[in-house]
């Protein structure tokens, strides 16, 4: 996990004890200016961006891509997920599992049976893949529409 | 306005706004004044072993259901925050709750939510409040207007992208019967 720039943890139980395991980073856990972010090297997001839109949140991450802050996103909305590319899956207070976001999404079982449902673009994906409409799973409505629709 | 006035019939209705926990209770479970308290933690998914917990000690997902729990028997439940503290199976558990306690109970009920996924299938109407004034409302999720004043959920972003691209959709909220109507057009 070191090497990862950007991780997102979603836990079925969030609470804030999960912080003590990244004592050295700066938590945000309410609104704030983007700008202000800049004087951290490392950031904890505690459950922020659920009503911020996709395009904020991308803008946000890349400011901090940019300027190699090192950033964590805790949350308890599986949409999140993508926006990251490693992906941490606490249920309750343990690590159940975590790797490359798009793998730990292919255990669509073991999430759905702690209750976590996949993204929406990746369940629809998934279905459509199963009823032959497309090959692939797809991580954004342009591509999947792309393919459906040719 | 007080949210109280918006419930005119025994209904369930959904208010987009910041929801601020008003659980004031600082002792153990099992101090709650609440007549079977087992029955009552069982209804939201929690036991006996709770009984012996401090309230304050507690997750902010266990934290809401002991605040549902107090909330159960009054005659307008008002309760908010789901989408921040609970998963999508606790989710879907309480909307069913909601609902039988809503049919059964004639239970007004107020869910207080920045998500509106929470609201499918559960509430007759949506009221987008701030700084309690009523900035907008509706019955429909497929509402334009609505999305300007909150994030649109992915479901119906995705429908909504098809017809800007002028692909016939059936608007639905149900991820099941989207895949079927898809299947029907394109295959």
């Amino acid at each position: 996990m070191e090497e990862v720039t950007s991780v997102t943890i979603v836990s079925t139980n969030i609470n804030k004890d999960i912080l003590n395991n990244y004592n050295s980073y700066h938590v945000i856990d309410k609104s704030f200016k983007i700008e202000e972010l800049l004087q951290y090297k490392k950031i904890i997001f505690f459950n922020v961006f659920n009503e911020l839109d996709d395009v904020k949140i991308k803008e946000i991450y890349k400011y901090l891509d940019d300027n190699h802050i090192l950033y964590i996103n805790v949350t308890n909305n599986m949409e999140e997920v993508l926006a990251t590319k490693y992906l941490i899956i606490y249920d309750k207070d343990k690590i159940l599992i975590e790797g490359p976001t798009l793998e730990v999404l292919k255990n669509e079982k073991l999430l759905k049976r702690i209750g976590l449902n996949l993204p929406f673009i990746v369940e629809l994906s998934l279905y459509l893949k199963d009823y032959n409409l497309i090959d692939k799973i797809y991580l954004n409505k342009e591509s999947l529409v792309g393919d459906l629709w040719k | 306005m007080e949210i109280k006035e918006l419930i005119k019939n025994n209904e369930i209705i959904g208010i987009v706004s910041n929801y601020e926990n008003n659980l004031n209770i600082n002792g153990y479970v099992k101090d709650i004044d609440i007549k079977d308290l087992s029955k009552a933690l069982k209804m939201v998914l929690l036991d006996d072993s709770y009984l012996d917990k401090k309230v304050s000690d507690l997750t902010l997902n266990e934290q809401f259901k002991i605040e549902l729990m107090t909330k159960l028997n009054k005659e307008v439940i008002i309760i908010g925050n789901l989408s921040k503290v609970l998963n999508n199976k606790d989710i879907d558990y309480f909307k069913k709750l909601f609902l039988k306690l809503n049919n059964n109970y004639h239970k007004k009920i107020v869910i207080i939510d920045n998500d509106i996924k929470v609201f499918f299938n559960l509430v007759k109407r949506i009221y987008v409040m701030k700084n309690k004034k009523i900035l907008y409302d509706t019955d429909n999720f497929f509402d334009h207007e609505l999305y300007k004043y909150v994030k649109c959920p992915k479901i119906v972003d995705f429908i909504f992208y098809l017809e800007e691209n002028n692909k016939e959709i059936m608007c639905t909220t149900d991820i099941y019967e989207l895949i079927k109507d898809i299947y029907r057009r394109v295959s």
